[in-house]
């Protein structure tokens, strides 16, 4: 089981392989920094697309050789990652990535109905997985990116798309917690009732390979001192691998306030495409954007 | 304890303090039959409200022997079933039983805001069957009252029922909320209510027994039908009491178990001050009996 992203890193690396990753508009620093880690480790190919003087010019002020890339030109963000989507459709690439491109004018590309690589009927969703000094595993959210208010069936495939992640990592069966504020199912709270009916579909395995319990509060979730004090018999039991969030205001600030004031780390990765997604925020640091690299190699 | 029969509602009352039973419109024949062979049997003290003479002439030609039974006269309907319910009201009498007289009519009088039998709780239905095909008793609810509850009166008549189960001698009933299927389905409402009561049983939303659902009903009475399916369920199999989604289900299965299974039923009206024996005109002598049996179990305090 892997319980670090150091250790994701070297499962990737023991993978032996290269996996050619388009890259929309890379030429931040960020961006050309991260890619570069993971060429010079070994196990990615990078076609960089944008504007390629801006490119070259960002590599030289790192004291980056533009020619460990294959550099293509693009003349906005938007050509770029259609292009970018429109290589990884054709099997030129195995993996897109986002660069300095807005959110929306990416994902407008991936969603295209004939030229994106949405899976068809997919729910497109985000799952991160977070690495907390405080925690004894690793932690796989969603979703703090996509999805403001998931009804029921996007919760439903946001649960299995972080499963899917979570078995990868080796986690043999992973506990699921439906994140809330109380544990108590009430008609007043939608979630509470999502939450009960996704109980049910895990117990008829209509949700497979997971234990999963919700509403839960975060202490029921990750901490077993609250399950005893509170005395909620639970089969999460304090130690959950998965944590659902009712709505992405909820999550994303979960993540990011982990990453500020806990020294959490966090590789994250877009769900429902034919082809692994890395998409982030552009303000992400490069350690991050080389772990969702990582992350996306692993998934591919 | 769990019922195997519905004759074992008797060592549950017998020995006990006699619960007084007034009977409204008391000049039924059926109903005067059931009451005076459970006042022979030492469980319940009569009182019956009606037309005295009737009453005593309908006794005389059919040889029922009520000599001693506390007869008050009242020939008409209205009042001896507003007198009925007021003397349950006002515990003069543990029990309440329809005699020849309209149902609605009856309930009507129950639920008056000042002298009637409300509690708060909603009033519900409940009917224990005994059937040759299974091991114990089963209870179904509701059958008759409810029509199509929504969550709230769902989690209400589950209440009343585990309460008078729980008074019957069940620690912990295993409850199945009954379903066309045992899977989650969004288009079928009842799956969904049946998912939302497991997880408020759980939290203990929902005290004092086992919910499971939504069980199809194979696999809320069948332990084969369930293990094939791959169930995991504590109540699969063994089911004490089965939650209909609605009434037609319920009224459906209630006279199928009747008509077909040959079963014999007991059933009360439960959430009001007192049990209210409320069996339909049409029914046994022998129904009737059982359900004064299963009211003067369910009235104990």
């Amino acid at each position: 089981m892997i319980r670090t992203l150091d250790q994701m890193e070297e499962k990737v690396l023991a993978l032996g392989k290269k996996f050619r990753v388009a890259i929309a508009w890379a030429q931040d620093s960020n961006t050309i920094g991260a890619v570069t880690k993971a060429v010079n480790n070994g196990f990615i190919e990078a076609i960089l697309i944008g504007d390629r003087s801006e490119i070259i010019k960002t590599c030289r002020a790192h004291g980056i050789d533009e020619n460990l890339f294959t550099i293509f030109d693009a003349y906005d963000e938007r050509d770029a990652s259609q292009l970018a989507v429109r290589m990884a459709k054709e099997g030129e690439a195995e993996i897109v990535m986002k660069g300095l491109v807005e959110t929306d004018k990416f994902l407008k590309a991936v969603m295209d109905k004939e030229k994106g690589i949405m899976i068809p009927n997919a729910v497109l969703s985000y799952v991160a997985v977070m690495e907390i000094p405080l925690y004894n595993k690793l932690l796989f959210i969603s979703d703090p990116a996509v999805i403001p208010f998931p009804d029921l069936d996007q919760k439903v495939a946001m649960v299995e798309y972080a499963i899917k992640m979570a078995l990868k990592f080796g986690v043999k069966k992973p506990k699921v917690a439906l994140i809330g504020a109380s544990e108590k199912m009430s008609n007043h709270f939608e979630n509470s009732i999502h939450y009960s009916i996704m109980c049910k579909m895990a117990d008829r395995n209509q949700i497979k390979n997971c234990i999963m319990d919700g509403p839960l509060d975060l202490f029921l979730a990750c901490d077993k001192k609250s399950v005893e004090i509170k005395g909620v018999k639970t089969p999460v039991d304090g130690d959950a691998d998965i944590l659902i969030f009712p709505s992405l205001e909820s999550c994303n600030p979960f993540y990011k306030g982990l990453m500020l004031f806990a020294k959490g780390e966090l590789a994250g990765l877009l769900r429902g495409t034919e082809k692994p997604v890395v998409l982030m925020s552009r303000s992400e640091s490069e350690k991050s954007k080389y772990f969702c690299i990582a992350l996306s190699c692993l998934m591919a | 304890m769990v019922l195997k029969t519905l004759n074992d509602l008797k060592s549950i009352v017998e020995g006990g303090p006699r619960k007084r039973l007034v009977l409204a419109a008391a000049q039924d024949q059926h109903s005067l039959e059931a009451v005076v062979r459970a006042w022979k049997a030492n469980i319940i003290e009569p009182i019956l409200i009606g037309d005295k003479e009737g009453i005593e002439d309908l006794c005389s030609s059919s040889n029922l022997d009520i000599s001693g039974i506390k007869i008050i006269h009242e020939p008409n309907m209205d009042m001896s079933l507003e007198l009925a319910v007021r003397m349950a009201s006002s515990k003069q009498a543990d029990i309440l039983m329809k005699g020849k007289i309209g149902t609605s009519s009856l309930l009507k009088c129950a639920l008056n805001k000042e002298w009637g039998l409300r509690t708060g709780k909603l009033l519900s239905h409940i009917a224990l069957f005994e059937v040759d095909t299974y091991p114990k008793v089963i209870a179904v609810t509701d059958v008759a009252m409810n029509i199509a509850p929504n969550l709230q009166e769902k989690i209400a008549i589950v209440n009343n029922a585990v309460n008078c189960l729980n008074k019957i001698g069940y620690i912990l009933p295993k409850v199945a909320v009954l379903g066309a299927v045992e899977m989650v389905n969004e288009n079928m409402e009842a799956t969904l209510h049946a998912a939302l009561l497991s997880k408020m049983n759980q939290r203990d939303q929902i005290k004092n027994c086992i919910i499971d659902g939504p069980l199809a009903f194979d696999n809320a009475v069948s332990l084969e039908s369930a293990k094939q399916k791959g169930i995991r369920s504590e109540v699969a199999g063994d089911t004490d009491l089965l939650l209909m989604p609605d009434i037609e289900v319920g009224n459906v299965l209630y006279k199928s178990l009747v008509f077909f299974a040959k079963a014999k039923v007991a059933s009360i009206i439960l959430g009001a001050l007192v049990p209210i024996v409320l069996t339909s005109r049409s029914d046994s002598e022998q129904a009737k009996f059982d359900s004064i049996l299963l009211s003067a179990a369910a009235s104990k305090r």
